[in-house]
């Protein structure tokens, strides 16, 4: 019998967890509270429902008790400061239980968004409080997948939270003047909160694990928010990239570049729900860099009908992303693409031109950089130079997945 | 003319979990209402906050006309205090929205500091 109530629990969370969590921080403008109620009340679901058998809706159950709690938890704080004795703890009562039970659970995870994607917070604390707050994440679970310590994690977050109270940032959306400030600190957070799933993704379940969160944030967003062309877009940037999970890999653990992997095992579906929202956001009529970055995702996806990539249309596209949102990962990702749409020699042109801008030193100590100066001086035959750019991105800590690749290609030249 | 005394401390020791003696804390909350009502009785007050901690500060700054939002203090580089300003604001957001419109040329920067509230 308690092996079902936890099972109708793990259920009922799954479910509706984000939204009853996010109600409680919203009802009473206190994420700790919030949290510790939730906790409370999840923790009484699977003793009553085990003794009493589970509620009609074990959604409104789980909200009703936690607000109960919240309420106490609150009431208590109060008593405590007047300095006099403790309440006893609190009995959820039938009755309260009953009428919960007729009341829908507001849908505040919006708001609850916006508090913990503030942009007067640090972006590693948005993130982390946003995991925790919002899906629910252990701080063990966020810890491990961000390879820090559960009470380095701990830390950061009850800073977080006391700089959300202390300096009272408010629990509401944004007003208009400052709606665009604020969407994009979102926009950022869950931008970041995806990379750092992908680097490590050679394979390793917590980053998947997070990987998935990320889809489930951003398409939680186009849902809240499915006005906004660059929220559509960055859900579907997510989507499109994660579609290549599966193919991202070989049997040997190694890395398999974009360009040269089975166009087979990339998920269909999210594919599929990535073009819908990328039609939806273009009917919008506002462009942006997530809108654009996805594009030219879609174009690698494309590969799957044609069986080739329009590699000059990605170029294209890069140089529009360079116009609204300039960065040195674009520059290179566009010398890799022009050395595919015009030639080696043209993508080793486009190259140079990132180390004239860029701080030369810092260009050459940088991994993507030196990988792709492997990739076209291999595809230009001048080996020597490859080999050497290959050496560089050796001593550059990649990932195990790449570490293989690379050397793998540096034993090919060697022969 | 008015003046205005600007007081850096070690703001650990009024942590909640400080190792400082509550009675040395004391000693300096008390000092402070002696001083603050000295300055009075001799009309010598303006007026005068304590801050909270700098982990709840945020930092407004501008380089090149363009502005972004910092979590915590203003860290000195080549900037020197200028100035201040004592606003009401219902929230964090609306305090940000004032030290936005704070002039100070191309290259500046605003902290902006919750008061500390009894």
């Amino acid at each position: 019998m308690s092996g079902d109530a936890e099972r109708i629990l793990d259920e009922a969370v799954r479910r509706a967890g984000d939204r009853i969590r996010a109600a409680l921080a919203m009802r009473f403008r206190d994420l700790d509270r919030a949290e510790e109620a939730f906790a409370f009340a999840s923790l009484r679901a699977v003793e009553t429902w085990s003794r009493d058998g589970p509620p009609r809706d074990p959604a409104a159950w789980l909200y009703a008790v936690g607000r109960r709690r919240a309420f106490d938890l609150g009431r208590r704080a109060t008593v405590r400061q007047a300095a006099v004795f403790d309440v006893p703890e609190p009995e959820p009562d039938p009755e309260t239980l009953l009428m919960a039970a007729f009341e829908p659970i507001p849908d505040e995870r919006l708001r609850l968004i916006f508090v913990c994607c503030h942009p007067a917070l640090a972006p590693e604390a948005r993130i982390a409080l946003t995991l925790r707050t919002l899906c629910g994440l252990s701080v063990a679970r966020i810890a491990r997948a961000w390879l820090t310590s559960e009470s380095a994690m701990l830390q950061r977050l009850t800073r977080a939270k006391r700089k959300i109270r202390q300096a009272a940032i408010r629990f509401e959306i944004p007003e208009p003047d400052s709606w665009g400030e604020r969407l994009e600190a979102v926009l950022t957070t869950l931008e970041i909160a995806y990379a750092q799933a992908y680097e490590d993704a050679a394979g390793a379940a917590d980053a998947a694990d997070m990987a998935g969160e990320a889809l489930r944030l951003t398409g939680l967003l186009a849902d809240l928010l499915p006005q906004e062309p660059e929220v559509l877009g960055l859900a579907a940037l997510v989507r499109l990239t994660e579609a290549r999970r599966p193919a991202r890999l070989d049997d040997g653990g190694a890395m398999i570049p974009l360009s040269e992997q089975d166009v087979g095992v990339w998920d269909r579906r999210l594919i599929g729900e990535a073009a819908a929202l990328m039609r939806r956001a273009a009917t919008l009529g506002r462009s942006g860099p997530y809108q654009l970055m996805a594009a030219i995702h879609a174009t690698h996806a494309a590969r799957m009908e044609t069986g080739v990539t329009a590699w000059g249309d990605v170029v294209a596209l890069y140089d529009v992303l360079l116009m609204v949102r300039p960065s040195a990962v674009a520059q290179v990702n566009r010398a890799v693409a022009l050395g595919e749409a015009v030639g080696p020699e043209a993508g080793l042109a486009a190259l140079a031109e990132v180390a004239g801008i860029a701080d030369a030193e810092r260009l050459a100590g940088w991994l993507p950089y030196q990988a792709a100066r492997a990739g076209l001086y291999g595809k230009a035959g001048r080996d020597a130079e490859a080999a050497e750019a290959l050496r560089a991105a050796l001593k550059l800590h990649p990932a195990p997945a790449e570490r293989l690749f690379l050397a793998r290609r540096l034993g090919a030249l060697s022969h | 003319m008015q003046y205005l005394l600007i007081i850096y401390s070690d703001e650990t020791i009024w942590a909640p979990d400080t190792r400082t003696d509550p009675a040395v804390l004391q000693e300096i909350s008390a000092s402070h209402m002696r001083l603050a009502a000295e300055m009075q009785e001799k009309g010598a007050m303006v007026g005068g906050n304590r801050l909270k901690p700098t982990e709840t500060a945020t930092t407004v700054r501008t380089q090149g006309g363009v502005q972004s939002l910092h979590d915590g203090p203003y860290a000195e580089t080549r900037e020197q205090l200028a100035g201040y300003y004592l606003v009401e604001a219902p929230d964090l957001d609306a305090a940000i929205g004032w030290a936005k419109k704070i002039p100070g040329g191309p290259n500046y920067a605003v902290e902006v500091r919750p008061i500390h509230t009894m």
